[in-house]
């Protein structure tokens, strides 16, 4: 399914199919309670302009200055296009009793409660309720690239406010790494007051390196972060990618939930240029002159078989590898990141249920 | 249309260059940002079905540019009949000959008759050529004149007769003053007028010595050129040796004499030898000196003399390859005796009297003894002791005896100088200027006197007549005395005192004369004795009283050797050469200036004889020429060799050629031209690139919109 091609109302109905079924498949689990995490303010989506989709125009939504602004928005309209209703977080759900009926299985007993009240109940599986999640962000000069209006860097700042304000709003510890060429800012998971803003700042800041190194950043966050956490890491990985494998692997090896957005320029990936032109490398400086004209094709090759490279790199160790283009609504680049969590979460139930034990933590 | 130099047309092939750029030329300079050209290989330049010419007027005058280059370097001219220049001017050549010494030098003179000939035979029967030979001073040897009365088939014959006449003289090299001469004769013969061009033609070996000096101040006329013709030696080495300084005179002295041996800087000869010449062969006549002298500089040496053989007079140089310069001739300095008589009743150990003075004034030098006589006047005076003496000097009065025998000698020729001590002397003034009375009187003076007016065309007063020594008023007189000389016709007044009257005065008394000084020079009547002035001036009143002062030895060849007065009435100068011959000196002339020849030369008047030694310049033996260039820093042009007629017809329409497009110049335009167009390609370029890099802006950014 191209999430690009679907409209609101259509996202809407797929997540209420997909939604039900995750949770029946998780045993023991009861009715899900409403969020704990509240809907942030509604943003009237009459004072955006909406594509033909009814998603907000991502060239509108960069003009909005305020980063976390930009963030609710995109969150705003999604919850928009399914219909508003309240939308527990997938990663959380709440814990919930009841009685023990003939026939439960005695194992999902939960014998505090009964110590407490003297009763039998069986304890709902006990999701994660506090999801940690790190943010990878490229900062690096080839992020500044543009022929949209707004560069990568602020298509790519606004996708992990995005992120980070949704995990936000359902309770969960987001934290923050920028890097370029080398690791910038480091923000731990939280879920205080103030952590969100600092997130944002910290991603609103200029890009101080120049060249990129994409398997260092998750090297240096299997360093720090113990806890099984979900890594989301956004860049154009425009650079080498021997490394990559192995460091990638490093931090799978960890036990967290790795998802990849390859953000790109329209014409990065079309090189839809006229004109024989000075190409100068916004990170080494570099000058070619190059006439499009017969450089298209061979370009349009060489990048196909490095984001196959990255695909296929992800693929084999489970990472979900999300691309997107620039020109893409936000919104469906959150659909998408929800969607595939969803699938392997599905995938992770069916599996622990036919071994008949806990499923484990998301 | 014809070209001086065809070959630069083929540059014009290079117009296809801008074809070639302008197909694979790069329309845009502009920078466009990318993210990464990771996947990107620069696009060589390439040729295509797709590559097509545009700007069609910028590659044209790219194009023309090229063109326009290559036509002017070509140098093109038009040769028409009409643009054809007259036939070549007639020249004026002034053939300017060294003859100096240096010209002495192995074939030199051959090579210069050789270089005469030669350029005697390129010119036409239109040219006008002059010969003039040169060294230390200017000598014609064929005129305009003269070459131009002469047929024009016997013209070369006509120069070289006189140069067979001629040959390298002894003197040194005037190059200055003869090139100077030279050129006002060449610009004096109206050569504007005539429309031809002048020429000086310098045949000469530039050895270093010559005299360039006086150039540097001179204007050189403008249609006047030098073309220098410098003759060569394959061997540079040359030695010379001159004397330093006179022998002593008197008694034999066992240092010898001084010598300097100087070496030329380009020499390659080092070790030399110098010694007396035998009188009587060739060689040393006794053994001689080795002496080793680096080139470019000298040393100063001592000959010994050789005992037995007082009369040698040359010291002979060996050892390097020009002998011209080879001998150094000197003589022992004659020392005179002269005596001065003097009357008076002065001590002459009392530094109040005139006597002590004079004395001291009169000291014996290695060139002349001076006696001093003064004997009491109280004694009788002796007539030889009047006559034996060049000058009497009376300060007090004299006998009537003494007074008539000492008037007696200056009729005969004597000088006698009477010092007007006091007013005393008036009589024995009288007596020996032969008047009755010679009225002086006391001068009365407020503080003192100063001289105020000095014939300096006088014999004695000639020596201060130079500005620097001619200043008299430092002299104060405290007394003086009148003389009233109005009365005696045939006095004259060589000096006066500022309040006018007399101070010297000079009374002819038959073939002598009486000098009369008013005031004394002791310290009670003047400052003159205490003066630096007093010294020359004694010796100023004894040379001019006839006395044989002694004279210089040693001359440099062409230099005027003054002959002093004749001894006698009636007799005269003659002057024996080195070579024997013997020239009678005219009556009257003073100078001698026939020194042509180094050598001893003999003079004699009468029982008086003396010789002087005479002997190269040591300029002339610096015979290492120096560079043709240095007449263009002195502001002489020189000619290029272009300006000698071709030999050939080919060369002949090349000249033609060349004159006709140096004349015509059409290569300016044609670079002018194709300045304008490169200015005009510039401002095209530029506004094309502009157009181009406009629309390459826009062309991008609609891309970039559409995906």
């Amino acid at each position: 399914m191209n999430p690009s091609a679907l409209s609101a109302s259509r996202v809407a109905d797929f997540l209420r199919r997909a939604i039900a079924p995750a949770k029946r498949a998780v045993p023991g689990s009861g009715e899900t309670t409403p969020s704990a995490g509240k809907p942030g303010p509604a943003v009237s989506s009459a004072s955006l302009r909406l594509t033909g989709t009814g998603f907000v125009d991502p060239q509108a939504l960069m003009s909005i200055r305020n980063l976390e602004l930009r963030a609710r928005v995109v969150v705003e309209g999604f919850w928009t296009g399914i219909h508003r209703s309240p939308f527990h977080g997938f990663s959380a759900e709440f814990t919930e009793y009841r009685q023990y009926t003939a026939g439960d299985d005695p194992r999902y007993l939960d014998w505090r409660v009964f110590a407490r009240s003297d009763r039998y109940f069986i304890k709902k599986f006990e999701d994660e309720t506090n999801l940690r999640c790190y943010l990878l962000a490229d900062t690096s000069k080839s992020m500044t690239y543009s022929s949209t209006g707004y560069s990568k860097r602020e298509y790519a700042a606004t996708l992990a406010a995005t992120l980070a304000y949704f995990l936000y709003l359902q309770g969960d510890a987001v934290g923050l790494l920028t890097f370029d060429e080398q690791t910038r800012d480091y923000l731990p998971a939280r879920h205080r007051t103030g952590h969100l803003r600092n997130l944002m700042l910290a991603l609103d800041k200029p890009s101080a390196g120049q060249g990129t190194t994409v398997g260092a950043p998750f090297k240096r966050l299997a360093e720090i972060v113990r806890k099984r956490s979900l890594v989301v890491a956004i860049s154009d990985f425009l650079a080498p990618l021997d490394r990559f494998t192995s460091d990638l692997t490093t931090l799978a090896a960890c036990g967290h939930e790795l998802v990849v957005f390859q953000v790109m320029d329209p014409a990065e990936l079309n090189f839809e240029f006229e004109q024989p032109t000075v190409f100068q490398d916004l990170e080494s400086g570099r000058s070619l002159f190059i006439d499009p004209r017969f450089a298209r094709k061979e370009y349009q090759r060489r990048l196909e078989l490095h984001c196959a490279a990255l695909r296929t790199a992800c693929q084999r160790l489970g990472v979900a590898f999300h691309q997107l283009s620039t020109k893409q609504p936000l919104e469906l680049a959150l659909f998408d990141f929800l969607r595939k969590r969803m699938q392997r979460r599905r995938h992770i139930l069916r599996a622990s249920s036919a071994r008949g034990s806990p499923a484990p933590s998301a | 249309m014809s070209f001086l130099a065809p070959l630069f047309l083929l540059g014009a092939a290079a117009v296809a260059l801008p074809v070639i750029f302008h197909l694979i030329r790069r329309t845009t300079r502009e920078h466009t940002p990318f993210s990464s050209l990771m996947f990107l290989f620069p696009t060589p330049p390439r040729l295509t079905k797709r590559s097509r010419l545009e700007h069609f007027l910028l590659l044209a005058l790219r194009c023309l540019v090229l063109c326009l280059l290559a036509l002017g370097f070509a140098r093109p001219f038009f040769k028409t009949e009409a643009n054809l220049p007259p036939p070549s001017k007639a020249r004026r050549l002034i053939l300017l000959v060294d003859q100096s010494a240096s010209m002495r030098r192995a074939n030199l003179w051959s090579d210069a008759r050789d270089r005469v000939r030669a350029i005697v035979r390129q010119t036409t029967p239109a040219d006008q050529v002059a010969v003039l030979l040169f060294d230390r001073q200017l000598t014609p040897l064929v005129s305009f004149d003269q070459w131009n009365s002469a047929p024009a088939s016997e013209r070369a014959a006509l120069i070289e007769a006189k140069l067979a006449q001629t040959g390298p003289g002894w003197a040194s090299t005037r190059l200055d003053a003869a090139l100077i001469q030279a050129a006002e004769t060449m610009a004096d013969a109206g050569g504007k007028s005539v429309g031809a061009s002048g020429e000086i033609v310098l045949i000469s070996d530039l050895q270093e010595g010559s005299r360039l000096e006086r150039l540097q101040g001179y204007e050189w006329p403008r249609q006047v050129r030098l073309r220098v013709e410098a003759l060569k030696l394959k061997h540079t080495s040359n030695a010379s040796i001159q004397p330093v300084d006179e022998a002593p005179g008197g008694n034999p002295s066992t240092e010898g004499i001084r010598v300097r041996v100087s070496n030329t800087s380009d020499s390659k000869l080092e070790q030399f030898k110098v010694g007396w010449a035998a009188p009587d062969r060739p060689g040393f006549a006794g053994a001689p000196l080795d002496v080793y002298v680096p080139p470019g500089q000298s040393r100063v040496l001592s000959v010994p003399l050789i005992p037995g053989q007082p009369m040698l007079n040359r010291v002979l140089l060996h050892g390097d390859e020009d002998d011209f310069d080879n001998v150094a001739f000197t003589l022992p300095l004659e020392q005179t005796r002269l005596q001065v008589l003097y009357l008076g009743n002065d001590s002459a150990v009392d530094p109040k009297q005139p006597l002590y003075f004079l004395k001291r004034s009169l000291q014996e030098t290695s060139r002349q003894v001076v006696e001093l006589h003064a004997p009491p006047l109280t004694a009788p005076l002796a007539t030889a002791d009047i006559h034996s003496a060049s000058l009497i000097v009376v300060t007090d009065p004299l006998s009537e005896e003494s007074a008539q025998a000492l008037r007696a000698q200056v009729l005969a020729g004597k000088t006698c100088l009477c010092l007007a001590k006091n007013e005393s002397i008036s009589g024995t003034l009288a007596k020996l200027v032969g008047v009755g009375q010679f009225p002086t009187s006391e001068a009365r003076l407020m503080k003192y006197a100063m001289l105020g007016e000095i014939d300096f065309r006088n014999s004695i007063f000639a020596p201060f007549a130079d500005p620097r020594f001619s200043d008299f008023t430092k002299i104060h007189f405290w007394k003086y005395r009148r003389l009233e000389v109005d009365s005696i016709p045939q006095a004259r007044v060589l000096a006066k005192f500022d309040s006018g009257d007399p101070a010297v005065v000079e009374i002819p008394v038959g073939a002598g004369r009486i000098l009369v000084l008013a005031s004394g020079w002791q310290p009670e009547d003047s400052q003159l004795a205490l003066s630096t002035k007093f010294v020359p001036l004694v010796y100023s009143i004894l040379e001019s009283s006839g006395a044989p002062l002694a004279v210089p030895t040693l001359y440099h060849v062409g230099d005027t050797v003054p002959l002093g007065v004749e001894a006698g009435e009636g007799a005269r100068w003659t002057v024996t050469s080195p070579a024997g011959n013997q020239e009678p000196i005219p009556a009257g002339q003073t100078n001698y200036s026939n020194t042509l020849a180094p050598g001893i030369y003999g003079l004699t008047s009468g029982q008086t004889s003396r010789r002087f030694a005479v002997n190269l310049e040591a300029t002339e033996s610096r015979t290492t020429p120096f560079a043709v260039e240095e007449f263009e820093r002195l502001g002489v042009p020189l000619a290029s060799q272009a300006s000698a007629l071709p030999a050939t017809e080919k060369g002949k329409s090349r000249l033609q050629n060349s004159e006709l497009e140096n004349r015509q110049k059409l290569w300016r335009w044609i670079i002018l031209f194709a300045v304008g167009v490169v200015l005009a390609e510039t401002w095209l370029a530029g506004r094309a690139a502009r157009t181009a890099g406009s629309f390459a802006v826009a062309s991008n950014s609609g891309s970039g919109g559409a995906s």
